[in-house]
């Protein structure tokens, strides 16, 4: 019994035959994929290969045409996006997808706010609550300068951690983390992926994300898939799926 | 941190002592200024706070002026009693209209609360047997400790809109006031950070009718009856003007653009018949050249006035 339950929680998430079409124009055919708990997996593709897509059936952001979803051992299949993140899964966009007109701090303790379940308080003044893991978030995401400023004019690098922060307020067991260094420097880069690497060993949590900075896919992931044209099409470590042929033609190719 | 409360209490104490000065008429202009501005402030919850346009609020207005009305004339229920049944009638009739709406956003949303209004509004000018159609209610009298005179009604009016000020202030501080601005800005994220954006949306609908709702039960008492009128949709319109000429990202911008509104109002109908095409005049004016309405300008201006925010000061620790 214990040994089932094991295999059953082994894998986060678990994804079969995922389809997705919008009109006529089908974008993922066929999507089975596994993570494990712990893991660190990346999804490369070259562009419209559905990545976007796949991370926004996941969260529920678009319906899902076929197939199912599993989290930790429940369907989660076409849940509302709320309940879907309450579960467990918190993603950071692509393009960075903040509250603008908020302060930094502001954005960070309003997801801390929502995770805690304090946002149906109409009492309290907001600002007596969730100060202290506001800052620490702030402060590990490298956002501590930048705390007071209105979100809208940050830099493009800093919206980004800014988005990190985000998802991590939700205290998820899954991080879906879409592009999460694009528009940052090298060194920023360097800072954001020690920083998701160093979350993964010191408490558990599974990332999945999609890169198209192959030296950043080959420094963190531990797993790796090509998604092309709706389909995975190569699966293993990166040193594997750098050897695959037809990966290579697909996607790496273009690159070397 | 004490800053900020100051132009508040100015302006309270403004409205305590502006009563012996002016005459009577200007009184009951104080009065309805009062009434309008709670209105008014209620309306922003949604739009300022919220980030949507109900154009059909009145009918929350009225149904709370109804509530207020029909409980007196017919049944003779005390209008301190009135006051908290006219919020729960007003917020219950937004928890079923509200329900609709929230599933809509934008120019959607405006034109779908605005046809509930009318809706409403209807129903009250239809139902001669119980609202008494298009004649309205008479007969509304202030209890009798209020006396017959402007000053007393207005300062009980004064108490009341102060409490739903700082009831709706409160709210706006809140994480629940957070999670609204949350949502004006980007509800997309809201949903991914775990929140049920409709329902909390529904749930602001609801509070911003039962305002509305306080607001309209002190018109009836004060005007000694009610009209269908108050849940038409040109009085949906007065808190959108009254917003966007106070400002809209103030929270006593409503109560500010309530003062110029009415004022102006009782001054230009004194001589001309024409305060519709005056009003208007303004309206294209202030939106015009006062994008953030009458206090965004004043802050702009003089930096002191603008609200230092929370979060700084806890940020600086």
């Amino acid at each position: 019994m214990a040994r089932a339950m094991d295999n059953i929680c082994e894998n986060i998430l678990k994804i079969d035959r995922l389809k997705k079409s919008f009109g006529k124009y089908s974008v993922l055919t066929d999507v089975s994929y596994s993570l494990r708990k712990g893991e660190i997996a990346a999804i490369i593709g070259p562009n419209g290969a559905g990545k976007s897509t796949f991370f926004n059936l996941i969260t529920g952001y678009h319906h899902v045409d076929g197939g199912t979803v599993h989290f930790l051992g429940r369907e989660i299949t076409n849940w509302p996006r709320h309940r879907i993140a309450r579960a467990g899964i918190s993603r950071a966009f692509q393009v960075s997808n903040i509250y603008a007109r908020l302060t930094t701090f502001e954005n960070v303790r309003q997801a801390i706010l929502a995770q805690e379940k304090r946002t149906l308080d109409i009492f309290t003044p907001a600002h007596r609550l969730a100060e202290k893991n506001t800052l620490e978030l702030i402060d590990l995401t490298g956002l501590m300068p930048n705390r007071k400023h209105l979100a809208g004019i940050l830099s493009q690098g800093d919206k980004k951690k800014l988005e990190l922060a985000l998802a991590l307020a939700g205290k998820p067991e899954l991080l879906l983390l879409d592009e999460p260094t694009a528009g940052m420097s090298s060194e920023e880069t360097q800072e954001t992926m020690e920083l998701v690497k160093r979350l993964n060993r010191e408490i558990g949590l599974s990332i999945l994300f999609t890169e198209h900075d192959i030296s950043v896919i080959f420094g963190y992931a531990h797993k790796l898939s090509v998604l092309y044209q709706g389909m995975v099409i190569a699966e293993g470590t990166p040193e594997e799926v750098r050897k695959n042929e037809e990966a290579q033609q697909c996607y790496l190719g273009e690159e070397v | 941190m004490k800053n900020k409360y100051l132009f508040p209490v100015a302006l309270f104490l403004l409205a305590i002592a502006l009563p012996y000065i002016v005459p009577e008429f200007w009184v009951h202009v104080l009065t309805e200024i009062l009434i309008m501005g709670l209105f008014a402030a209620s309306f922003n919850m949604v739009f300022g706070y919220m980030g949507q346009l109900t154009f059909g609020h009145a009918a929350y207005y009225g149904v709370g002026a109804y509530t207020t009305g029909l409980l007196m004339v017919k049944a003779n229920v005390p209008l301190l009693l009135c006051l908290p049944l006219s919020m729960l009638s007003a917020g219950l009739c937004a928890a079923v209209l509200g329900y609709f709406c929230v599933k809509l956003r934008g120019i959607y949303f405006a034109i779908l609360t605005m046809a509930f209004g009318q809706l409403v509004y209807y129903i009250i000018f239809q139902w001669y047997s119980f609202t008494g159609g298009d004649n309205g209610l008479q007969g509304i009298v202030p209890p009798a400790f209020l006396g017959k005179a402007a000053n007393p009604y207005y300062f009980f009016t004064l108490i009341v809109v102060a409490i739903g000020m700082i009831a709706l202030w409160i709210i706006s501080e809140s994480p629940f006031g957070y999670t609204m601005r949350a949502i004006r800005d980007n509800a997309e994220r809201t949903e991914f950070i775990g929140i049920n954006v409709q329902r909390y949306m529904h749930l602001n609908f609801i509070i911003a009718a039962m305002f509305a709702g306080l607001a309209g039960a002190l018109w009836g008492p004060f005007n000694r009856s009610v009209a269908p009128d108050l849940c038409n949709w040109q009085h949906s319109g007065m808190p959108v003007f009254m917003t966007v000429m106070g400002g809209p990202f103030n929270f006593l911008g409503p109560l500010i653009g309530s003062a110029i509104y009415t004022m102006l109002m009782a001054f230009v109908t004194s001589f001309t018949e024409y305060w519709p095409m005056v009003s208007g005049i303004i309206i294209i004016l202030v939106v015009l050249l006062l994008p953030g309405g009458l206090l965004g300008l004043l802050e702009d201006k003089f930096p002191f006035l603008r609200r230092k925010d929370d979060s700084e000061k806890g940020a600086e620790e």
